[in-house]
């Protein structure tokens, strides 16, 4: 049968405080995560067969070999690799794909991102990017555009299509990232351990209309790791191994600002990630069966359209279940226990793998403060690129 | 401190009657005719059917405005001084979308739907802009 469903098992995983780590290099980050990672397994680096390392703006370019060494790892199959802000998730799948295929036992996905070096808030600016995927159609894609407006555009059309007035479209955005705030206060590894109020997000300077500061996650810098199996192996390693459900990534044909098919209410590659996720974890009803879910709230509008193209509410439902706390931590589906990309911070290449540790870190019973009521299967969102053109990664792991 | 220059558009050698008649002040787009299908933007052959027989027609300029955002704050880059600007998706009338600017209006006057008409902005002695403003 098609797909990796219970064929790969993750024992041991790492993550790293993200945050401002003016006293760590991208090598420290990685090596930290790593490490944490082997501890967690009971292994060392001499039981690794193959690697695989993402990173997306770091130490460019950033080729396997430095990294290998950082770590030792010498005379071992490195490979790095990247898929925008989908990169360390899709890490995960390369080296699920390596131990599901039977090319090796033990693998090793890393993420690691050092962002906070470059002397200003934010990304690089849009002409590095420009310069980085330099296409012809670019050129027709708006130099002055910015990273939060290409996802402003969406709330936008949200509010237009579902008639919401601006007032009441930025408050139902503002409760999702509040959630975020207050879940990620239980995080002692998170970057931005405050807590936030609907007020003070509407009141924040604008960004991108309707998003203001707070609808918008900040960067960092920060690590994770993980370690996957055979998963006929994984419980000589540890009683409470993790399985992997599902591996999909959705790569979109980059035209959405072009193509005047393409709705501005949702995200398309998230969809078909999602229902290909699902049917390769055989979930029939996500809703139902999903017991919580990290997602990529790299604005707020984006966790709110992911609710309804990940079919946890209905096209249009993302306010009458945010009203609801759906997705509160003790809600019917809890969404970004750990305080999401909004609270716990944001190194792009990383960024998947702490997704996924958090997931881990839950269905072990390990969560402490946040632990969700007996989770079985939990999903991780990732996006890489902006709506209109984007990579969407969904893992999906449980019991 | 010198100014940072603003970027400048790629020009691929199909793209290029787009950019002249830019600089005429002319909006005009490929249309095909083997399936009558408008196109934008510029291609080599028909995205929808292949064929190569594309022809160049000149726009009505007129349509609508179907999402936007107001940048109101940039990394440092050559559109920090334009601040507070409108990025929109324009709907023309002929079927086609452009990603634009809405100009020659206060920017929190926007809204979806907004009928609006094309504009042209001189960038440089090289290229002209078409953006698009309220009618
Ligand atoms: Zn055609």
């Amino acid at each position: 049968m098609k797909g990796i469903k219970d064929k790969v098992a993750i024992i041991g995983m790492g993550c790293t405080k993200f945050g401002e780590n003016w006293d760590m290099s991208f090598d420290d980050l990685i090596i930290d995560a790593v490490y944490e990672a082997y501890e967690d397994a009971g292994i060392g680096p001499d039981d690794i067969d193959a690697v695989w390392m993402g990173s997306y703006w770091s130490n460019l370019p950033a080729p396997s070999q430095p990294l290998a060494t950082t770590l030792k790892l010498d005379y071992k199959p490195v490979t790095r690799l990247e898929n925008m802000c989908a990169t360390a998730s899709d890490a995960l799948r390369n080296a699920v794909y390596g131990v599901a295929s039977g090319a090796c036992d033990i693998a090793l996905a890393v993420g690691g991102e050092k962002l906070k070096d470059s002397g200003y808030s934010g990304l690089p600016t849009d002409d590095l990017a420009m310069g980085l995927v330099s296409t012809a159609p670019n050129t027709f894609r708006s130099r002055n555009f910015t990273a939060p407006s290409h996802f402003a555009m969406m709330a936008t059309r949200y509010f237009e299509r579902y008639g919401l007035s601006p007032e009441e479209g930025r408050e139902m955005l503002a409760k999702i990232m509040v959630k975020n705030h207050r879940n990620g206060m239980l995080s002692p590894k998170a970057h931005f351990r405050m807590p936030i109020s609907v007020e003070l997000v509407l009141k924040a300077p604008m960004i991108a209309w309707p998003l203001g500061l707070f609808d918008c996650c900040g960067v960092s810098d920060g690590a994770a790791a993980a370690i996957v199996v055979r998963a006929d192996m994984a419980k000589s390693f540890r009683p409470d191994p993790v399985r992997i459900k599902a591996c999909q990534i959705a790569v979109g044909p980059s035209e959405g600002y072009l193509n005047p098919n393409h709705d501005w209410t949702m995200v398309k590659e998230t969809w078909v990630a999602g229902q290909k996720a699902y049917e390769e974890a055989g979930i029939k009803d996500p809703r139902a069966e999903i017991s919580m879910a990290e997602v990529h709230d790299c604005f707020s509008i984006t966790e709110g359209v992911i609710y309804e193209d990940l079919v946890f509410s209905p096209r249009g439902g993302m306010r009458e279940d945010i009203e609801a706390g759906t997705f509160e931590l003790g809600g019917e589906l809890p969404v970004n226990m750990d305080g999401g990309l909004k609270c716990f911070g944001h190194p792009i290449g990383a960024t998947g793998l702490r997704m996924t540790y958090e997931l881990y870190k839950q269905l072990q019973e390990k969560a402490g403060d946040r632990q969700v009521k007996n989770p079985e299967i939990g999903l991780s969102h990732n996006l890489g690129g902006t709506p209109g053109g984007c990579t969407i990664s969904v893992n999906i792991i449980g019991h | 401190m010198t100014a940072i220059e603003k970027p400048v558009p790629v020009v691929n050698p199909w793209a290029k009657p787009f950019w002249d008649a830019a600089n005429r002040e002319k909006l005009v787009f490929q249309h095909c005719n083997a399936c009558s299908k408008n196109i934008f933007y510029p291609r080599i052959a028909c995205p929808d059917c292949f064929s190569d027989d594309l022809e160049w027609i000149e726009a009505s300029g007129k349509g609508r405005v179907y999402t936007y955002t107001v940048v109101e704050s940039n990394a440092p880059s050559a559109f920090v001084d334009d601040m507070p600007y409108v990025v929109a998706i324009v709907k023309l009338a002929e079927g086609i979308q452009l990603l634009s600017n809405i100009v020659g209006c206060d920017p929190h006057s926007v809204v979806c739907e907004m009928p609006v008409e094309v504009v042209f902005e001189r960038l440089n002695n090289e290229f002209t802009l078409p953006k698009f403003r309220p009618i």
